[in-house]
């Protein structure tokens, strides 16, 4: 590495930083990649979990060869491996629904941008009143109305979600629809679609990205809220949600392991998945770097 | 103005009918209650029948869905499957307990958050703004699930400082029961209180931040200290008033907001209110209180909002000439 490099690395350490919540993040993501890998046990099999040996205090040495570095729940599941393999679900269905969520409020809010008149009468109606209630009701009465099951959760966070996106793009798309490129593409006689997927979505996308990383710390936080309430995940495969819900009947008989750990790494994946979506915005949209909320 | 409100409000009625029959429709496709009701191993296919005939359930979805409009219309909700109770009262009985709750949370968040946005957006960049900034994404990440449960285990397990859950010793006023009036109502008022409010403190504190910092930029403050007044005078004084508005907005959507979400809070701490009736009666596929409890919070939180706009006239004079 060449000197002034180095300098510049020392006299300008926040341009640089690779920020540590990013660190975390990544980790977090090796992990949940890597599961089977990483972690003694699968506690989705129930033949490699010994049920006399359940809520192991931390530091145990299990019958299967290793020590169970953070105890084992209520079923005898290693809490390590647990944490690991619910980590993989909750990031799945957060990740799933966000991608979803963005690309149809993307499209949504883009469309009645360009057709305006009673598309964007409804489509806006429709986000105004979502965006008005708060969004656990949203995601309780969807899920009410969807049923149980992790496509299904999947479905009720994009619900949630999609709103948010579609005002943001809209407003974006409104100032684009005035421009030249978009009356050449008209006088092109291009197809609609064509128009709104290969010309105005790509220019509107931008400030939709500042978003992503926020509302995947939403959807993280929702799918756990749901599955703890017992109205997300299916039991036998929990999610960090609910495997931390598993663990509060145990709270008050002192065996606080099982919804300590689990829980203290749903809160660091959420907190550096927020500190990674602020690190993100402050550097796209510099307006927000005096006053952000 | 009033014109204003009035539309968006008819506006976001028509919404709600839309969305209460995709919601009918969908919470029926879940699940069979008559299962709950009768007793699966005893039940003959008599009992079955009957039970059935007997909550509506044997008619076509749609003539179902019009009897429910039709009793929602003059207020009645239908009975609860489980309670045999009528699902509004049911909700009305619940709702002291949650209001309580909030109004115990909001006002423990609002001076607070309001207090830490201000001293942080005072010097912007400083010591005391980064700590607030940094501390608030924290307590914005943590799942309101996990925060309770942690509290129970430091305050009530580990310190025994508070009860675990429940309401405890309540007073009579009003016709409604209340834990605040009484030590021990209030000692198990304490933990869920703290949870709720915990988030909240961070996202006021964020937004009176940003108002902060926007006001604190412009002439008549620069005019207020080149007169020499006193930086607390012009912080509370001056500053305060012209953030008003949007801690008003946040804290009347968040009460809203806490209405609902004390869902989480309230099925932890075993807190008798709307929030843990309606997850009660979700699990138990208790169709009526579900509709009812659903349909009630979507009314008074739109309801809430056409407040908190008539609020703004009554804050800002701007907004009161410009209608």
């Amino acid at each position: 590495m060449k000197a002034d490099t180095l300098r510049a690395l020392w006299k300008y350490p926040r341009q640089y930083r690779l920020s540590l919540s990013a660190l975390l993040l990544a980790a977090y993501v090796l992990v949940a990649l890597a599961a089977p890998l990483v972690v003694p046990q699968n506690p989705y099999d129930p033949l490699q979990i010994q049920a006399w040996e359940a809520s192991s205090p931390p530091g145990t040495m299990g019958g299967g060869g290793y020590i169970y570095l953070l105890g084992t729940d209520g079923l005898g599941r290693d809490i390590v491996s647990t944490i690991a393999y619910g980590l993989r679900l909750s990031l799945l269905v957060a990740m799933t629904s966000t991608a979803i969520a963005a690309f149809i409020g993307l499209v949504l809010g883009v469309s009645a941008a360009y057709f305006g008149k009673w598309v964007d009468a409804v489509i806006m109606r429709i986000v105004d009143l979502q965006l008005s209630l708060p969004t656990i009701l949203v995601a309780l009465i969807a899920i009410v109305t969807l049923g149980p099951g992790v496509d299904r959760i999947i479905l009720a966070i994009v619900i949630v979600q999609w709103a948010t996106y579609a005002r943001l793009a809209r407003g974006v798309a409104l100032s684009e629809t005035g421009k030249p490129y978009l009356d050449a593409a008209r006088l092109l006689r291009l197809p609609t679609w064509r128009i709104i997927f290969r010309h105005l979505l790509p220019n509107s996308i931008a400030p939709a990205i500042t978003l992503i990383p926020i509302e995947l710390g939403h959807a993280v936080a929702l799918e756990a809220t749901l599955s703890f309430l017992g109205l997300g995940v299916p039991i036998d495969k929990p999610s960090l949600g609910s495997t931390v819900a598993n663990g509060f009947q145990y709270l008050m008989t002192g065996q606080y392991w099982i919804s300590l750990f689990p829980g203290l790494a749903l809160f660091a994946l959420i907190a550096s998945i927020n500190f990674v979506g602020e690190d993100v915005r402050r550097r796209l949209d510099p307006r927000s770097r005096s006053h952000d909320v | 103005m009033m014109t204003t409100i009035a539309g968006r409000l008819s506006q976001a009625f028509l919404l709600l009918l839309v969305m209460s029959v995709i919601g009918f429709a969908g919470i029926h496709s879940v699940g069979n209650p008559v299962y709950n009701i009768v007793n699966i191993e005893t039940a003959t296919a008599e009992d079955i029948r009957n039970a059935t005939i007997a909550l509506g359930l044997d008619q076509p979805l749609w003539r179902q869905y019009l009897l429910f409009m039709g009793n929602v219309v003059t207020g009645n909700f239908g009975k609860s499957y489980i309670y045999h109770l009528p699902a509004f009262g049911l909700i009305m009985s619940k709702l002291p307990a949650t209001f309580e709750l909030a109004t115990t949370a909001m006002l423990i968040a609002a001076p607070c958050g309001t207090l830490l946005g201000l001293l942080a957006g005072r010097r912007q960049g400083g010591m005391l703004d980064r700590a607030i900034l940094k501390t608030s994404v924290f307590a914005l990440s943590i799942p309101s699930f996990w925060l309770s449960m942690m509290l129970i285990l430091v305050g009530a397990i580990a310190m025994g400082w508070f009860p675990p859950g429940g309401r405890g010793a309540t007073l009579s006023l009003l016709g409604q029961e209340w834990s605040f009036l009484t030590l021990d109502g209030l000692r198990h008022l304490a933990l869920p209180a703290m949870a709720l409010a915990i988030p909240k403190v961070a996202l006021i504190a964020r937004l009176a931040r940003a108002g902060t910092i926007e006001v604190e930029s412009q002439d008549f403050i620069r005019f207020c200290r080149a007169k020499g007044l006193s930086p607390r005078r012009i912080l509370f004084r001056h500053t305060l008033p012209n953030i008003s508005i949007p801690i008003v907005t946040i804290v009347g959507m968040q009460f809203g907001g806490m209405l609902a979400f004390a869902v989480v809070v309230e099925t932890i701490f075993a807190w008798p209110g709307v929030g843990k009736l309606l997850i009660d009666s979700i699990q138990l596929l208790d169709r009526p209180v579900v509709m009812a409890t659903l349909t009630f919070v979507a009314v008074a939180f739109v309801a809430l909002n056409a407040l908190v706009d008539l609020l703004y006239a009554v804050l800002d004079p701007r907004v009161r000439r410009s209608a």
